[in-house]
């Protein structure tokens, strides 16, 4: 099951890797938000896996670890906030510039 | 306190302009000058004991820690410098009165000139190395000033800067030389480290400090290569050129070789640096000088050919001929000085410095014409004048040095032809400028004599050069021997100043220079047509184009790097992230831990495969928008079920709730962009990128996976042992994040909130063309409010409302909370801006969202303040215990308030951000269809 | 108890909320709010500065929660010296702002309290991921601000910081997530012991996970290659954001010497990734010379000068040598406020020249050129480290502290290059002109902060003794990593 969670990990972060690099605000947006998934992810793997144990007192005989829950959750938001930042910024830019190309038109000019 | 004040009156003189300009410039000078005689005054008193082979020393503690301290020493040749440089400058104070033009009231020139003879003097009477180095800085500042003063003439201001980086360069170099001296000797004091040569010479770093302090010295003083500078500095005004660039500052250089004369000189490398720039230097200024149709042009270039020769003299390495080389710093100046401010007389009675054209001024202005031809005999070294006797010294001691073995007839011999060439420039000086013929096409005519009082600082300076000439015994020899024997730190070698000392070789010299000089002039006219035809090199336009030059490879450097692309700039840091990565991980003996892994199930595996097929999805179908968000999507709703797999359920919850908002914000975004994207990475990129990201990805999941497989003890159990009783929740997670990390949780609403005034600065008066068509090629419906939707979403609200409330509630015992009820809560109110549009929903709530988010913050800021209160620190929570029907037994803790908050900032985030996004594509409809 | 070390974020986090309320639509009383915010900031930082001073390291258990379970804000001289110098420089910056500038967009007032909150957050927090969130604070509203006012060219430098900062965040995050995997706490000082503990494999994810860190910091210090997106950003931003924004490059430059000061100064783990740093940051110093001389507009060439300012420091601090601490502390009180003066001043000189703008090209006379010129003089000489001003004390300081002839190389030529570079602008600026004045006035709420700032170089020149005393205190408590540990986990055993 980790190894499969590692693939997920690693495929996200690549895919969003590569989409971060594309050359349209739109993309970038795409791969942010992949990266921001595989690093939530990545954030909540290292605190280990466990099925079936929620992190209440109570309900679980050997409960998760609900730091990396916690700061995950904290993450979420905070990438929400950058993201929805980035989106509207991307339509700022294409507002003033024209043109949905990361570098504004000399970017398209050039590419 | 005398010598601070010597140092520090023409600093107070300097200032005295900026008050006193409107009274004129007759007032400037005389206050001006006042401070100066005061300073020789005071010099005169302190000098009292020097004479007796004394020493004045004056020290204040400025940066100890450094070794920076305010420390002045005047022995001998600081003496005589100081006499120099105030002496001088208040001739050029008087001079300068009469040379200004009518217009310019003098307050700016005084200032400048003053803060320069400020920063030479402090240069000359420094104790300490680093203060030295603090004084010679500012007269390279000083001097750029002066240089500039016609601002607006292009050849001041290039001459200007000129003169400024190469001093700069000298200046920093001298810093690194000095700091090194300091690091070998322990101190920064000069006189510790004049009593500390040998220490210096016998270090490893020697030839780093020799070069590093020559440096400093051969850039300020001129010498070949870097004497260029100097010429044009001539664009000054001709009262800065005879103090700064004859007199004075060019003279810091041959100090420093005084000043250090007993830590560095006496060795080989001393030897062949100093006397190879000096001879270079020499003869070069000397032979070019002859060729300057520039009357200050050939004052320049002499004046370079004579520093060569005094930094010559202290090459030799023989204490008689660093004697003859403080000799000629005394005549040099003095008679350099007079010919400048000649030049100067001649040039304001002229309008002009072009000696083709200035020609017989004999008969005009005989006066001024006795006073330089007298100067310029003294140049040549003609007996009975002073030059006569340093440069008979000099002969002597190029005679006499044996070092450079077989070769040693190369030194004499180059000082001959030094001289030849510096009798027939000085020839050229008297004999074009006074005599040949009549004056061509001057745009003053006729010249006349100038004002009485421009002459007495000429007169004084032509007198000195006589008296010593004849003289020196009575005259400078007291001087000579005081700044002699502080130059060679101890005793004086034996030497006569007398102008005859019989038939000797060095007399032969003389003669022959005097000869020669006369005959190169006599063949002038064909030397300077093969002058002329001599490729034109214009220093300042090489130096210009080197710098050119310099700017344009740096603008291509930088270019090459900041090219604006943000592709380029972000592959850069994921570049170096990969580097980190490939460095690192093969280290890795092994990718698993020591734990076993838990077991595979079928659904997983099905799930995660949907999740990466989703993932490329995306990244292969990204120019389709709507297609990549609905991969995306898909991407997100897998993520939260890896979340609810693995006992995370708040995590889900949010992770759930917050990609409906995300997928609305995107779907809203991707209406005003451009509906499909153009290809537009060629394959390298695509290949780089996919290189970078290929590695990334397989590091981060290495990473991943050892981390997951290792057991690694945290500090976890705290948190699930103190939940309950400390926290008043079950819900770990959720007490973490309004409890004991309550903290992170403030900063991430602020956050949000931040984000949302950032979104709604962004969105104010922003235009934009909105698409009109779907992706799909469909166009966009036009019915804003459709019934169903109106009708299906009013009764919507308050049932969403009401989960909310339940979710918020039980969150701190069970999955759920403030933010997950807040963003529910948004999403319904949403709902009804596009069910029912924002006139709708703006009459029944105010519209305006900046106030809740402000609201939310504050009341979790609040709760945290509260708990002051109880003299706890910031968002110490308490609880008791309520039960409530349907709800269950839950604890009401001041947490609650704190996560109330939290829902706050949500919802005022949430609508702020998509209701004014929102708005957008409503006014854009309104307008379409009015 | 006291509440004192928490007032630094609580005061500008009150301004800022108090400031989205109803004094949103009143221009004198949102001036008013965030002006005493900052005016109040001044007295708390000193305050906090005594207490530090007496050599103790405050601690403040937020929630009351011991370290290194809960959150804890740590106050020791390093983060009292930041918060000061944060305050003395956010006054003159707002109140520049306030002359016209805050009038450019919406919520400007709001968005710079914010920003305070995150920057003194982030020189006060004891625990990582609450750094994470304090950095996400300031990025957050430095964005809002880096776009504040209008222009193609400010959207799209914003564009490329913003982008550039999320994929920083993202790494940041990694960096964690493995800090917390490897040693399992996230408390600075816990993490400090418990570092040097590991083994293995262990020790090899630590190290990726600090030279994340130093990649994430060095994004917001502007380190060669990260450094790139800082010239347009700040040469674009409007001028009271740019001279707040001298101070964020200084936050990374903290946080790099926080943890390295805490866990990488002896022991085990000595050194660790300082090779990487010093490498770097001499590029740095090198390519940020190569774009000062290369500079087309004044404010491009100080925003080069910023990033010469860091490749200094952080090339001194990689040594990990308490003696280099103190001037470098030194050198970046200095660089901070002379550089931010700067940017005021490139402002005042576009808003006299009209369309030539900064570019360093022949323009307009200017109205008071003798005045804005002998300001230009002053800040130049100080910038590029001449004397009698502020920078040449702290670059002598940083020479002798520094043994390294590479650095002498490149700090002296870099110093070459700001003068070349500086002299070029400067005669351009003030003496290529022509035709007629196109703006008389200057406006005294512009001149005067501008002018506050510059005075603080001579004041740093004459009191560079008892200055370099104290950060020579700082740097000493600072090398001793068991005053923090046992003030931060004291309470735990």
């Amino acid at each position: 099951m980790e190894l499969l969670v590692a693939l997920i990990i690693g495929v996200l972060v690549a895919t969003g890797v590569y989409l971060c690099l594309r050359a349209r605000t739109f993309s970038v947006v795409l791969g942010l938000t992949l990266l921001g998934y595989g690093v939530n992810v990545f954030l909540f793997s290292m605190g280990g896996l466990k099925i079936n144990q929620v992190a209440v007192v109570g309900a679980s005989a050997d409960p998760t670890d609900p730091l990396t829950q916690a700061l995950v959750l904290t993450a979420i938001v905070i990438g929400f906030a950058m993201t929805a930042f980035l989106v509207v910024l991307a339509l700022r830019s294409q507002g003033e510039q024209h043109s949905d190309h990361v570098d504004g038109q000399d970017g398209e000019q050039r590419s | 306190m005398m010598l601070p004040a010597i140092v520090l009156l023409p600093l107070l003189a300097a200032l005295l302009p900026m008050f006193t300009r409107h009274l004129g410039r007759r007032w400037c000078a005389l206050l001006v000058a006042l401070p100066v005689v005061a300073a020789l005054g005071l010099l005169a008193q302190a000098s009292l004991p020097i004479w007796e082979g004394g020493m004045q020393q004056w020290s204040m503690a400025w940066l100890p820690s450094l070794g920076l301290n305010l420390a002045l020493r005047l022995d001998g040749l600081a003496l005589l410098f100081c006499v120099l440089i105030l002496g001088i400058g208040l001739l050029v104070v008087v001079y300068a009165h009469y040379y200004l033009p009518a217009k310019d009231d003098g307050g700016r020139f005084y200032t400048l000139l003053l803060l320069f003879m400020f920063s030479m003097l402090g240069v000359v009477t420094s104790d300490n190395l680093l203060f030295l180095v603090f004084f010679w800085e500012l007269t390279s500042l000083s001097s750029f000033l002066l240089i500039s003063y016609k601002q607006y003439d292009s050849a001041a201001r290039k001459g200007a800067r000129m003169a400024l980086t190469v001093t700069g360069m000298g200046g920093l170099a001298l810093l690194a030389g000095v700091l090194l001296i300091g690091h070998v000797v322990g101190s920064f004091s000069l006189s510790t480290v004049l009593e500390n040569g040998a220490l210096v010479q016998q270090h490893a770093l020697y030839p780093v400090i020799l070069c590093l302090v020559l440096l400093g010295a051969f850039t300020k003083s001129a010498q070949f290569p870097f004497h260029f500078w100097l010429p044009h500095a001539m664009a000054a005004p001709t009262p800065v050129s005879a103090y700064l660039h004859s007199a004075t500052m060019v003279k810091a250089g041959i100090f420093l070789l005084a000043r250090f004369y007993p830590v560095l000189a006496g060795t080989d490398l001393w030897f062949y640096l100093v006397t190879t720039a000096g001879m270079a230097t020499l003869l070069w200024g000397a032979v070019w000088a002859l060729f300057q149709h520039d009357l200050k042009g050939l004052l320049a270039f002499s004046t370079i050919s004579h520093l060569g020769l005094i930094t010559l003299l202290f090459g030799l390495n023989s204490p008689l001929a660093a004697v003859a080389g403080v000799f000629h710093i005394i005549n040099h100046a003095t008679f350099k000085a007079g010919l400048f401010m000649a030049a100067g007389i001649i040039d304001q009675q002229t309008g002009t410095r072009d000696m083709r054209r200035i020609n017989g001024l004999w008969k005009y202005m005989p006066y001024t014409a006795v006073l330089a031809m007298v100067a310029s005999a003294a140049m040549a070294g003609v007996p009975l004048l002073n030059g006569f006797l340093s440069k008979e010294m000099f002969f002597t001691e190029t005679l006499q040095s044996d070092q450079l073995g077989a070769m040693s007839w190369l030194l004499p011999l180059g000082a001959t032809l030094g001289g030849v060439f510096s009798v027939a420039y000085s020839a050229r000086f008297i004999h074009d400028v006074f005599f040949n013929g009549e004056p061509v096409n001057l745009p003053k005519f006729p010249p006349q004599e100038p004002p009485r009082y421009m002459k007495i600082p000429v007169e004084i300076l032509v007198a000195l050069c006589v008296a010593v000439g004849v003289f020196p015994a009575i005259t400078v020899a007291a001087l000579l021997a005081v700044a002699a024997t502080a130059t060679l730190g101890g005793t004086l070698p034996e030497y006569h100043l007398a102008v005859w000392h019989g038939l000797n070789i060095p007399l032969l010299m003389s003669v022959i220079a005097l000869v020669g000089g006369i005959a190169v002039y006599a063949c002038r006219r064909r030397l300077f047509t093969w002058y002329a035809r001599l490729p034109e090199i214009d220093a300042k336009r090489v130096f210009e184009g080197r710098i050119q030059a310099v700017v344009r490879l740096t603008a291509g450097v930088t270019r090459r790097l900041q090219t604006g692309s943000l592709q380029g700039y972000l592959a850069w840091v994921l570049a170096l992230v990969a580097a980190v990565l490939v460095w690192q991980l093969p280290n890795l003996t092994s990718f698993t831990g020591e734990r076993a892994m838990l077991p595979v199930d079928g659904v997983s595996v099905l799930c995660a495969l949907m999740l990466i097929a989703a993932a490329l999805l995306t990244t292969v179908l990204h120019r389709q928008r709507m297609m990549a968000i609905i991969c995306l999507s898909v991407v997100g709703l897998i993520v939260s079920l890896i979340f609810v797999r693995f006992s995370a359920p708040d995590l889900a919850l949010t992770q759930l709730s917050v990609e409906v908002v995300s997928v609305l914000l995107l779907m809203l975004a991707m209406y005003f962009l451009p509906a499909r994207a153009k290809a537009d990475s060629n394959p390298l990129r695509v290949s780089r990128d996919a290189v970078l990201a290929v590695l990334i990805g397989t590091g981060v999941a290495v990473v991943a996976l050892l981390v997951m497989t290792t057991d690694t003890a945290t500090i976890s159990p705290f948190f699930l042992e103190n939940s309950v009783p400390g926290g008043g929740g079950t819900n770990v997670v959720n007490v973490i994040l309004v409890d004991f990390r309550g903290f992170d949780t403030f900063g991430e609403i602020t956050v949000l909130g931040i984000a949302a005034l950032g979104i709604y600065a962004l969105l104010s008066d922003l235009k934009l063309a909105s698409a009109k068509y779907d992706p799909f090629g469909r166009p966009w419906a036009h019915d804003a409010h459709p019934l169903v939707l109106v009708t299906l979403s009013r009764p919507l609200l308050p049932l969403a409302l009401m989960i909310a409330v339940y979710i918020f509630l039980r969150g701190h015992n069970l999955p759920g909370g403030g933010f997950v009820a807040g963003l529910i809560t948004s999403v319904a109110l949403l709902l009804q801006y596009v069910a029912s549009g924002v006139t709708w929903v703006h009459k029944r709530i105010p519209g305006d969202y900046h106030p809740l988010v402000a609201l939310g913050v504050l009341l979790a800021g609040l709760t945290g303040v509260g708990s002051w209160v109880f003299g706890a620190p910031f968002l110490t929570s308490t609880f008791t215990h309520v039960h409530l029907p349907l709800i269950g037994d839950f604890e009401l803790a001041s947490a609650m308030l704190f996560d109330t908050g939290v829902f706050l900032t949500v919802v005022g985030a949430t609508l702020l951000i998509l209701a004014n996004l929102g708005k957008l594509s409503m006014l854009d409809d309104k307008k379409e269809t009015t | 108890m006291t509440h004192w070390i928490i007032a630094p974020i609580l005061i500008p986090a009150l301004a800022g909320l108090l400031l989205l309320l109803e004094v949103r639509e009143r221009q004198q009383l949102r001036r008013v709010t965030g002006l005493l915010s900052c005016v109040a900031l001044i007295p708390v930082a000193l305050v906090l500065w005594q207490q530090a001073a007496q050599g103790d390291v405050g601690v403040y258990q937020l929630g009351n929660w011991q370290a290194p379970f809960g959150i804890v804000l740590v106050l020791d001289q390093l983060s009292a010296m930041m918060l000061l110098l944060t305050a003395v420089l956010a006054l003159p910056a707002l109140l520049y702002g306030c002359a016209g500038d805050d009038r450019r967009g919406p919520n400007f007032h709001s968005l710079f309290q914010f920003q305070l909150m995150g920057i003194n957050g982030a020189f006060l927090t004891g625990d990582l991921f609450n750094l994470f969130v304090f950095f996400e604070v300031l990025l957050i509203a430095s964005y809002g601000l880096a776009l504040h006012g209008r222009g193609t060219e400010r959207v799209k430098a914003g564009l490329h910081y913003v982008v550039l900062n999320l994929a920083g965040s993202a790494l940041f995050l990694i960096a964690l997530g493995l800090i917390y995997g490897t040693t399992g706490t996230l408390n600075m000082a816990d993490f400090a012991v418990k570092a040097q503990a590991l083994e293995g494999s262990d020790q090899i994810l630590l190290t990726v996970a600090v030279l994340l860190l130093w990649v994430v910091f060095g994004l917001k210090a502007a380190l060669f290659p990260l450094y790139f997106w800082l010239p347009a950003a700040y040469a674009n931003a409007t001028a009271p954001v740019a001279a707040l924004f001298a101070i964020m490059t200084k936050v990374g430059i903290y946080a790099i010497l926080r943890m390295q000061a805490l866990a990488f100064s002896d022991g085990p783990l000595a050194g660790l990734g300082a090779d990487l740093l010093w490498w770097l940051a001499l590029v740095t110093l090198a390519l940020a010379a190569i774009g000062a001389l290369a500079a087309q507009r004044l404010g491009g060439l100080v925003a080069y000068l910023v990033v010469m300012s860091v490749g200094t420091l952080v090339a001194a601090l990689s040594l990990g040598d308490p003696k280099v601490v103190g001037p470098a502390l030194y050198y970046l009180i200095h660089s901070t406020l002379i550089c931010a003066a700067l940017f005021l001043l490139c402002d005042l000189l576009r808003r006299s020249r009209g369309d030539s703008d900064d570019r360093l090209e022949s323009g307009p006379p200017l109205a008071h050129g003798n005045w804005l010129g002998a300001a230009f003089f002053a800040a130049a000489v100080a910038v590029v480290g001449l004397p009698p001003l502020s920078g040449f004390v702290g670059k002598v300081a940083l020479l002798q502290a520094v043994p390294s002839a590479p650095y002498w190389v490149l700090l002296l030529l870099a110093g070459l290059a700001g003068l070349v570079g500086l002299s070029r602008a400067g005669s351009t600026l003030f003496w290529r002109v022509h035709g007629d004045v196109v703006s008389k006035k200057l406006g005294r709420r512009r001149v005067i902060p501008m002018l506050a700032l510059l005075l603080a170089s001579p004041l740093l020149t004459v009191a560079a003794e008892p200055l370099l005393q104290l950060c020579g205190g700082v740097a000493e408590q600072l090398a001793d990593q068991t005053i923090y540990i046992r003030a931060v986990l004291g309470g735990a055993s």
